[in-house]
This record gives structure tokens, C-alpha cells and sequence, in this order.
């Protein structure tokens, strides 16, 4: 029996220069270039301005936030992540914008203590060549 | 602009039927919805000729890779009709979530509006073999993209999310939760053709449950299964000539927030904010408030919405449904209680998504509960799914 891969992202012209930083361990982010107000994921239209126009630059940002919740998954829907229960999703609040929130796993591990607020930045895990996924790590701890 | 729904009280609810909710009926789905239709048009002692307006939201409510096969997985409006022999003049399905509030809008609408004069409401849902989320997929292409890779998928974890923030931000424990979940099966278990009859649990049972995604445990979540209900409205002036009581829809509300999101990704803030407008919308739409409801039922597809439900319809303070409930406030047996899972809701139920509210409503206000009839129940609201994308319906019983 063949252990099942994880889900791997197949970028399309919109996402391609996300996923092309992610590769380099870069977080680069969607932002309007009318409003400059960052949006994830992209959209056709900015949900910030309405902007129909909105040509998203993908822009590096700190990879800098702070928790605003978390679960800890003990079973996965994804038959990919099975071999990796349980592990730890966070909602971050990038420091960049208020209320942008991206979700990724904790790189820290399931048993790590958490709070609201809890400072994070970004990680990545690598997935195929060229593929590097999103995750986040722990900065208090260091 | 005034808020308040013009056609208040003006469209009622005149007949039902359920099938039993079982975890997998032996005949198909389209099959068990057409029986169910059909008992529920003679309910309202009506011929399906008669019956020229249908209405459901045939969402297939799974994160699998599941067939969607109308007549097979799902049950649309359009579907029904055909295999009725019906050609209605009016057919429509709701597309958003909070299918029962948002169908029952349609059909209200259609009938005050005239577009038809007989509507039949339906939902139709199903549980297919194998993992009712599991997902085999390799690749996460287009909205996917930005949420499946790392991990993070199903509506477990997205109620997980919210649902921690709640316990974290007002200091509750989730072991709170068991009497939510003890109250529903409770009530779930004196009901004949709940999938839970007669198998209460107790809060220890609630607490060895299996956790899925912290704070979620198995418990926390309604099973899915094969089961149809339909609803029959007309007129207010039609139903006086038929055999049942009818039951009024004095205002409907339903939320769609605005703010952009990773995919599946309901933050305690979006559902609040959101929710709270769509309270506020409800209240002022149906011309009433949470003091003058005597049978709120709110949704329960997963446990927090209950929480959630009972604060932005405002029956306790944002924040307070916790204490709420371990101060014995939502007990229906006690004097006092607020009966908002008498129906057993979906957790007593089954997957049968806001039915189990709408239906509570139903029975109780036209006086059709039987064994379980409530002495004083008069205003009536069913609520489903998130207070933020679902919604919610006030009913009325007649002469109140």
C-alpha cells in the first residue's frame, strides 16, 4: 500500500509569483495597486476599493504576526497528512495589515503552549522541488 | 426604507412530512424525496397538481470527493418537480449557505408575490458511502491553493478555529459544551424518526468522545445521514380552508459577509459581526424581538453555533452564551429554560441541516407535537447554519 502524498499547490498565472517567493522562503503577499490594501487570496475585483483594476503586486511583507487562534488536528480529512497527526493549524494576524489573517501549521510541534497574541513568523516547508509551502514558527520561544 | 418584511404574516406553512433519518436509506434519495413530497402535499390535504411552486437548496454539504448526481446525492427543486409530472410555474434553489432560511424566503416570496400559489419546500440530504470529508486529492489548483497545502481543510478545522477564539477570548471551557450536546440528544431521543431515538448520552460520554480538531471532538459535530423533509406554504387566505393550523412566517433574515478569506476560513469576528446584522435584520424584518420568542431553536451542526446563535440573536450578552448554559438557561425541561434544542436540533437529529428547527417550529405552533407538545410556544425561530452566511426564519402561530 502507497502512503498518500500531500496535496501539492499547482500555481496558475495569478499565483505564480506567490508560490515563485514561497520557493525562496519569501512571503509575498497580493496588494492592490490602487488602494495598496493587501488581500489573501487574490481576487478579480479588490475587496478593499472594489477596484475592478486591481493588478495585485505580489510584495514581500515581515512574515511577521501574532496568533489568533488555533487547533490542533488529530484527524485529517486529507489522507496526505495522515502520517503527520496530530499537528497544529494557527490563525495568524499578519503584522502588516489589521485583520489580515493567513492560517498555516505550527512548525513548533502539537504539544507547544499557546496564547492569543502570540508572536509567530513565517516558516516554509519545502514540498517538491520548487514548491515550498507556508507554515509558522514560535519567535517568543527563541 | 423601512426593514420590516411586507408580506409579514401574510404566507404560512399548512402541511409536512419527514422520512425516518437514517445513516443510509435503502432506496435513493431522489426516491425517498418524491415519498416525502408526496405525503407532505396530502399532509396539507392538497393533490400534487395543485402544487405550482417549488423550493430547496440542494447544497451537498461535503469537503470529499464526492459525485454531485441530482436524484442520487442531491435533490433539486427542478428534479423534484419533474419527477412529480409537475410543471410548475415557479422552481428555484437557494445557492448560499443557510438553505432552509434562504429557501423558505423563495417560497414565501413566490407565494406573496403570486408567482405561485402552492409551494413546495424540500431538503434532501445524503450521506455517501465511504468518508463523508475525506478527500483524496494530489493537487490543490485555483481557490484550493491557498488552504489545502498546508493542511488546512474541512469544516472541522474551519470551526475549530472560531471556536477556540471564543474559549480563549471569554475564558470558557469546553467542557461546557456537554450540556449543549447532552440537552440535544435528549431532546433527539424522544423523537421517533430522530437517528438518535431513544440514545441519550451524558456528559461523561460527551467527554471520552474522540477529539477530531481541538476544541471539536466527535461529539461536537452532527452525524450525517439520508434523510428528506418537505414543508408545503400557500396563502394565509388560501390555508383557511385546509385541515391544519397554519403556522405564519412573520420575517426571514440572511447574512453574507464581505470580508475576503482563505477558503473555508470563518474568524470569530466575521461571525459575529456579520451575525449580529443578521439578528438585527431578523428582529426588525418580522417586527419583534428575543423577549417576545417563546421557542427559539437555534442551529447546531456543530455545537459552537449554538453559542453563537443564542448571543447575536441577543437571548444572552456576546460572550455570555457560556455561562449561559451552564446556568441551565437552554434546559427545555426545566421552568424557565429556554427551549432552543427541543427539536434536538441537528447534533439530536442527524445531518438534516436547520430541518430539525424549521420542523420544531412547525409542529409546535401548529399544535402538531403530540406527546411533546409545549404549553406556551407561539413565536417560533429556526435558525441554520453560521450566523454570518446562514439565517434564520420567525414563525407565528395562528392568533397570536
Amino acid at each position: 500500500m502507497t502512503v498518500a502524498e500531500r496535496p501539492i499547490p499547482v500555481p496558475d498565472e495569478e499565483s505564480a509569483p506567490y508560490w515563485e517567493a514561497a520557493a525562496a522562503h519569501v512571503l509575498a503577499l497580493p496588494r492592490c495597486s490602487n488602494c495598496r490594501a493587501y488581500s489573501m487570496p487574490p481576487d478579480t475585483v479588490c475587496p478593499h476599493c472594489h477596484s475592478t483594476d486591481p493588478r495585485f503586486a505580489f510584495e514581500p511583507v515581515s512574515g511577521r504576526g501574532s496568533v489568533r487562534s488555533w487547533t490542533t488536528v488529530r484527524q485529517s480529512f486529507l489522507p496526505g497528512f495522515d502520517a503527520d497527526v496530530p499537528f497544529v493549524l494557527v490563525d495568524v494576524e499578519v503584522d502588516e495589515q489589521p485583520d489580515l489573517r493567513l492560517i498555516g501549521r505550527l512548525l513548533d510541534g502539537p504539544d507547544v503552549p499557546l496564547r492569543i497574541g502570540a508572536p509567530v513568523a513565517v516558516g516554509f516547508e519545502e514540498r517538491a522541488p520548487g514548491i515550498a509551502v507556508l507554515a509558522f514558527e514560535l519567535r517568543e520561544s527563541r | 426604507m423601512s426593514g420590516r418584511f411586507a408580506a409579514s404574516n401574510q404566507v404560512a406553512i399548512v402541511g409536512y412530512a419527514q422520512s425516518p433519518v437514517q445513516r443510509h436509506a435503502k432506496q435513493p434519495l431522489g426516491v425517498v424525496a418524491l415519498d416525502t413530497a408526496r405525503s407532505a402535499i396530502a399532509d396539507a390535504g392538497l393533490t400534487v397538481s395543485q402544487v405550482d411552486g417549488f423550493t430547496t437548496g440542494s447544497l451537498f454539504p461535503t469537503a470529499g470527493a464526492h459525485t454531485v448526481q441530482d436524484g442520487v446525492s442531491i435533490v433539486s427543486s427542478n428534479w423534484l418537480a419533474e419527477h412529480l409530472g409537475v410543471n410548475p410555474r415557479y422552481a428555484a434553489g437557494f445557492q448560499g449557505y443557510g438553505q432552509i432560511p434562504g429557501a423558505v424566503a423563495l417560497a414565501v416570496n413566490a407565494v406573496a408575490a403570486g408567482a405561485a400559489d402552492y409551494v413546495l419546500l424540500h431538503r434532501a440530504l445524503h450521506n455517501p458511502t465511504g468518508r463523508y470529508h475525506g478527500n483524496p486529492m494530489r493537487e490543490a489548483a485555483g481557490f484550493a491553493q491557498w488552504n489545502v497545502p498546508q493542511g488546512y481543510f474541512g469544516p472541522l478545522a474551519m470551526i475549530a478555529l472560531p471556536y477556540n477564539e471564543y474559549l480563549q477570548r471569554y475564558g470558557a471551557s469546553r467542557e461546557t459544551m456537554a450540556t449543549v450536546v447532552v440537552e440535544a440528544r435528549k431532546n433527539g431521543a424522544r423523537i421517533p424518526w430522530s437517528y438518535w431515538y431513544e440514545q441519550p448520552i451524558d456528559v461523561d460520554d460527551y467527554l471520552a468522545a474522540p477529539m477530531i480538531c481541538d476544541p471539536i471532538c466527535r461529539y461536537d459535530c452532527d452525524i450525517p445521514v439520508d434523510g428528506v423533509a418537505a414543508f408545503v406554504f400557500t396563502s394565509a387566505e388560501r390555508a383557511r380552508d385546509l385541515p391544519h393550523r397554519p403556522v405564519y412566517v412573520s420575517g426571514y433574515a440572511t447574512g453574507h459577509p464581505t470580508a475576503r478569506r482563505l477558503p473555508t476560513h470563518w474568524p470569530l469576528d466575521d461571525i459575529m459581526t456579520t451575525g449580529r446584522e443578521t439578528g438585527r435584520r431578523l428582529w426588525e424584518h418580522a417586527g419583534l424581538g428575543p423577549a417576545d420568542v417563546d421557542l427559539p431553536q437555534v442551529y447546531d451542526g456543530f455545537s459552537p453555533f449554538v453559542y453563537f446563535w443564542l448571543e447575536v440573536l441577543g437571548f444572552c450578552p456576546e460572550g455570555g452564551a457560556h455561562e449561559f448554559v451552564q446556568g441551565g438557561g437552554i434546559d427545555s425541561d426545566a421552568p424557565g429554560g429556554l427551549p432552543v434544542l427541543s427539536g434536538g436540533g441537528a447534533l439530536g437529529n442527524g445531518r438534516m441541516h436547520g430541518v430539525p428547527q424549521m420542523l420544531e417550529c412547525y409542529l409546535q405552533l401548529s399544535g402538531r407535537a403530540g406527546a411533546r407538545q409545549r404549553s406556551a410556544a407561539t413565536v417560533g425561530v429556526a435558525c441554520h447554519s453560521s450566523p454570518h452566511f446562514g439565517g434564520a426564519v420567525v414563525y407565528r402561530a395562528q392568533g397570536s
